[in-house]
C-alpha cells in the first residue's frame, strides 16, 4: 500500500509536470530571463516609443471554448492586424494553481501591455499587478470595483444584452411563426446557481416581462460547465414542460441546448458570440434554430482599450462599464436572425435597444443581489 | 405535490430514463467483466471518452455512422488492449494504468482535435453523423408503453442487449466460468490449466468494447458532437454501480438503471420551486437509500439463515 501510495505521488508530480509544460509551455519558453525583474523592467521604459508595442494576453483556461475566451483571442489578432503590434497568446489551463507563477513570469518580462481576465484569476493577477507597478495591465472582465493603480479593468453588463435575448425569446415564443406555441413560457439553463450566472438569469427575466409581462420562465441549473448530455437533458424536460425557446449560459453544457432544440424542432439562443454562425456550415438545420446570441463583445473592447493606451488616453485605475450603450454588449443579428424574426418583431427590438441606449430602460444586476432576491425573482416567474 | 406527480408519471420521464442510463449501463458492464476476472479497470472514462472522439471523427471522414461506430469500438479497445499489454505484461499497477489511460485520453483528445480540425473545445466544425432512433412497429402504437418503449436510440436497445449478454456469457458460458475463476482466485486457476493472463487479457478488451459503446452513445447518439471532457464522471458512476450492484449482471444493471432513474429525476425535479442545491443532491440520496436498503435485507437474510 505504501509503495502504491509512492507511486501515485511520483505520478502526480510527472503528470502535473507534463501538463505545465503544455499549457504554460509558451509563458516558459521566453522566460529564461524572467529571474532578473529590474533588467527587464528597465528595457521596457526605454522601448515603448519606437519599437512595436508588445501585447500579450493571458487565457484563464484554454481557447476554444467557441465563446468569451476565444472572442478574447480574436480581440488579441485585431491588435496585431490592426495596431501592428507584436502579440502572444498564453493558455494557462484550468489548474488554477499555475496561474500566479505565470502572471508572475509575464510580468517579468518585456511587456508594454499584459492582459488577463475572469473573476476566479483576478485576486492572483491584481496582486501580481501591485508588485510591478511599473507595467501596465489590462483586465478584460472583472467583478471587483477597487482596483490597482496600474490596471484598467472591464466590465460587462451582460444583463444588458441578456435583456434583450429575453425580449426576443418572449417576443418569438407568443408569436405565430413556425414552431413557437402559444403557451407564453420559455426556458433558461445556467451553469451554476451563481451570481455570476444569475446576472444573464435576472436579465433575461425582466427583458421577457418587459415584453409580455406575464410570461413564464423555467430555471435549471446542471451544476457543471463541461456535461453537454446534461445540458440537453434539461432542455430536452423544458421543452417537454412547454417551452419552446432556451437561453443558455452554461459554457460546453450549453451545446445541449442546441442538440435538444433540433430533436424537439424548438428555439434556442446562443450565448457569449454568435453560436449560430459557428455551427452554421456544418449544421444548418441546427444554427437557424438559433435566434439570435447575447454576447459579449470582448474582442471590440479588447482592441479598443489598447488604442487608447497607444494614444496614452487609457484611465488606469478605473473599472469601466461596458454596457449596451458602450458598445460592450449586443445580440447577434445575422441572417438567422433577419429570418426568423418578422419586420414588427424586428421594429420592437430596435425600438428597446433605443430605449436601453438612452438609459430608459435600467435592467437591474443581479452581482449585488442577495440569494432571496435572486430566489424570489426566479419563482415568480416559474410556471 | 400534485405536480411533482405529474412529472413523474410521464412517458417523457419514463423515456428519459433509458436515455440517461445508457452510457452508465455500458461503462458498467465493462467494469463487471472486468472486475470479474480480477481486474478493476478504472480508464473506462478515459475510453469512454476516446471512442467518443474517434466516432466522431470517422464518421465525419468517411460519411458514415457505421463506420464511426466500428472505429469507436476500435479504438475502445485499441486503448484497453495498451492497459493490458502494461498491466499484465510489463506489470503496471492496475490503478497507475488506469489514472494515465483517463489522463491521457483528457489531454489526447483534446490534441488530436486541433491537430486535424484547429479546434479545441468541440467538434462542432465537423459534420460527424449520428447514429439513428429505432422505431419498433407494432408496440409504437400501444398507449403509455410505447411511446416508452418504442423510438429510443439503436444504442439504448443494445445497452439492454448487452446486459443480458453479459449476464449469459458470466453464468452460461466456458468463457464466463474461466473469468469469474481467475478473478476468485487466479492461483487456482492456473492449476487446473486456464492461462490466466491470456482470461484477463480478454476481459479486458471486452471491457474497453462496452465502454467503447457508451463512448459512442455519447458523441453520436445523445449528442451530435464531440466536446472536451464530455463523459463527465459517467465512467466513474458506472463503477460505482458496478460495486453496488455486488459484481452481478442483474445487480449491475439494476443500479445502472437507479443512477438513470435519479439522475432522470434530478433533471425532471428542476421545474418545481425546489432549491437546485437540494435538487442535486438527489443522486447521492437515492444512492445512499439504495445501500440502506439492500444492506437491510442482507441482513435479515442471514439472520434468517441462523
Amino acid at each position: 500500500m505504501k509503495k502504491m501510495l509512492a507511486l501515485i505521488v511520483v505520478l502526480a508530480f510527472v503528470l502535473s509536470a507534463c501538463s505545465k509544460s503544455n499549457s504554460g509551455g509558451e509563458a516558459s519558453s521566453s522566460s529564461s530571463p524572467a529571474s532578473n525583474p529590474s533588467a527587464s523592467a528597465s528595457a521596457n521604459g526605454t522601448g515603448t516609443s519606437a519599437k512595436p508595442l508588445k501585447v500579450v494576453l493571458l487565457i484563464p483556461g484554454n481557447l476554444g471554448d467557441k465563446s468569451f475566451l476565444d472572442s478574447a483571442n480574436r480581440g488579441l489578432e485585431m491588435i496585431k492586424s490592426q495596431l501592428g503590434a507584436e502579440t502572444k497568446v498564453i493558455e494557462m489551463g484550468t489548474d488554477q494553481t499555475k496561474w500566479q507563477p505565470i502572471y508572475e513570469d509575464v510580468a517579468n518580462q518585456n511587456w508594454d501591455v499584459i492582459i488577463g481576465g475572469n473573476t476566479t484569476s483576478a485576486e492572483y493577477f491584481y496582486a501580481v499587478a501591485k508588485e510591478h507597478p511599473d507595467k501596465k495591465f489590462i483586465d478584460f472582465d472583472t467583478e471587483f470595483t477597487e482596483i490597482p493603480s496600474n490596471v484598467y479593468a472591464m466590465s460587462y453588463k451582460i444583463n444588458d444584452a441578456t435583456f434583450l435575448a429575453g425580449a426576443a425569446a418572449a417576443m418569438v415564443s407568443t408569436s405565430s411563426i413556425p414552431r413557437a406555441d402559444p403557451k407564453k413560457i420559455i426556458g433558461f439553463i445556467g451553469g451554476l446557481d451563481v451570481p455570476g450566472i444569475n446576472n444573464f438569469l435576472v436579465g433575461y427575466i425582466e427583458g421577457a416581462k418587459y415584453v409580455v409581462p406575464d410570461i413564464k420562465v423555467i430555471t435549471s441549473y446542471a451544476g457543471t460547465f463541461t456535461d453537454p448530455a446534461k445540458g440537453k437533458e434539461l432542455a430536452l424536460v423544458q421543452y417537454n414542460a412547454g417551452a419552446d425557446v432556451i437561453f443558455g449560459a452554461a459554457g460546453g453544457t450549453g451545446l445541449g441546448i442546441f442538440d435538444a432544440a433540433k430533436e424537439k424542432s424548438k428555439y434556442a439562443v446562443g450565448v457569449d458570440s454568435d453560436q449560430a454562425a459557428i455551427i452554421n456550415d456544418t449544421d444548418p438545420d441546427k444554427a437557424n434554430l438559433i435566434i439570435t446570441s447575447a454576447m459579449k463583445n470582448v474582442d471590440n473592447s479588447i482592441l479598443a482599450a489598447v488604442k487608447k493606451f497607444q494614444e496614452g488616453t487609457l484611465p488606469f485605475g478605473k473599472v469601466e462599464t461596458m454596457g449596451f450603450s458602450e458598445g460592450g454588449v449586443g445580440i447577434a443579428k445575422n441572417d438567422i436572425y433577419n429570418k426568423l424574426m418578422t419586420d414588427d418583431m424586428q421594429a420592437k427590438m430596435k425600438e428597446i435597444e433605443d430605449k436601453l441606449a438612452g438609459g430608459e430602460i435600467k435592467v437591474s444586476d443581479a452581482m449585488g443581489m442577495q440569494t432571496s432576491e435572486v430566489e424570489a425573482i426566479r419563482n415568480s416567474v416559474k410556471p | 405535490m400534485d405536480k411533482f406527480f405529474e412529472i413523474i408519471f410521464t412517458t417523457d420521464f419514463a423515456f428519459s430514463i433509458f436515455r440517461v442510463t445508457t452510457p452508465i449501463l455500458f461503462a458498467a458492464l465493462g467494469a463487471l467483466i472486468s472486475n470479474r476476472a480480477g481486474i478493476v479497470n478504472i480508464g473506462l472514462e478515459g475510453i469512454m471518452l476516446t471512442s467518443a472522439l474517434t466516432g466522431v471523427l470517422i464518421s465525419a471522414y468517411t460519411g458514415s455512422a457505421l463506420a464511426g461506430l466500428l472505429g469507436a469500438m476500435l479504438g475502445g479497445m485499441l486503448i484497453s488492449a495498451i492497459l493490458a499489454l502494461f498491466t499484465l505484461e510489463l506489470k503496471t499497477d492496475i490503478i497507475l494504468g488506469g489514472i494515465a489511460i483517463n489522463a491521457f485520453a483528457s489531454g489526447g483528445t483534446v490534441f488530436l482535435l486541433y491537430v486535424l480540425t484547429g479546434e479545441k473545445g468541440t467538434s462542432s466544425t465537423l459534420a460527424s453523423k449520428m447514429l439513428p432512433d429505432l422505431h419498433i412497429p407494432l408496440i409504437e402504437r400501444v398507449p403509455y408503453l410505447g411511446p416508452i418503449v418504442s423510438g429510443q436510440h439503436v444504442l439504448t436497445y443494445l445497452s439492454i442487449l448487452a446486459a443480458l449478454g453479459v449476464y449469459f456469457l458470466l453464468n452460461r458460458t466456458p468463457l464466463g466460468l474461466r473469468i469469474r475463476a481467475v478473478g476468485e482466485n487466479p492461483k487456482a486457476a492456473q492449476s487446473v490449466g486456464i492461462r490466466v493472463k491470456q482470461i484477463q487479457y480478454i476481459a479486458l478488451v471486452l471491457s474497453g468494447l462496452f465502454a467503447s459503446l457508451g463512448g459512442a452513445f455519447m458523441s453520436m447518439g445523445y449528442l451530435s458532437l464531440f466536446t472536451r471532457d464530455m463523459t463527465a464522471g459517467r465512467g466513474w458512476i458506472a463503477l460505482a454501480a458496478e460495486s453496488m450492484g455486488r459484481g452481478t449482471a442483474v445487480g449491475t444493471t439494476l443500479t445502472s438503471f437507479l443512477f438513470g432513474f435519479a439522475q432522470a429525476l434530478a433533471n425532471a425535479l428542476q421545474l418545481l420551486k425546489i432549491p437546485s442545491e437540494l435538487i442535486s443532491t438527489v443522486p447521492y440520496i437515492t444512492t445512499v437509500l439504495g445501500l440502506v436498503i439492500y444492506s437491510y435485507r442482507q441482513a435479515r437474510k442471514l439472520r434468517k439463515g441462523r
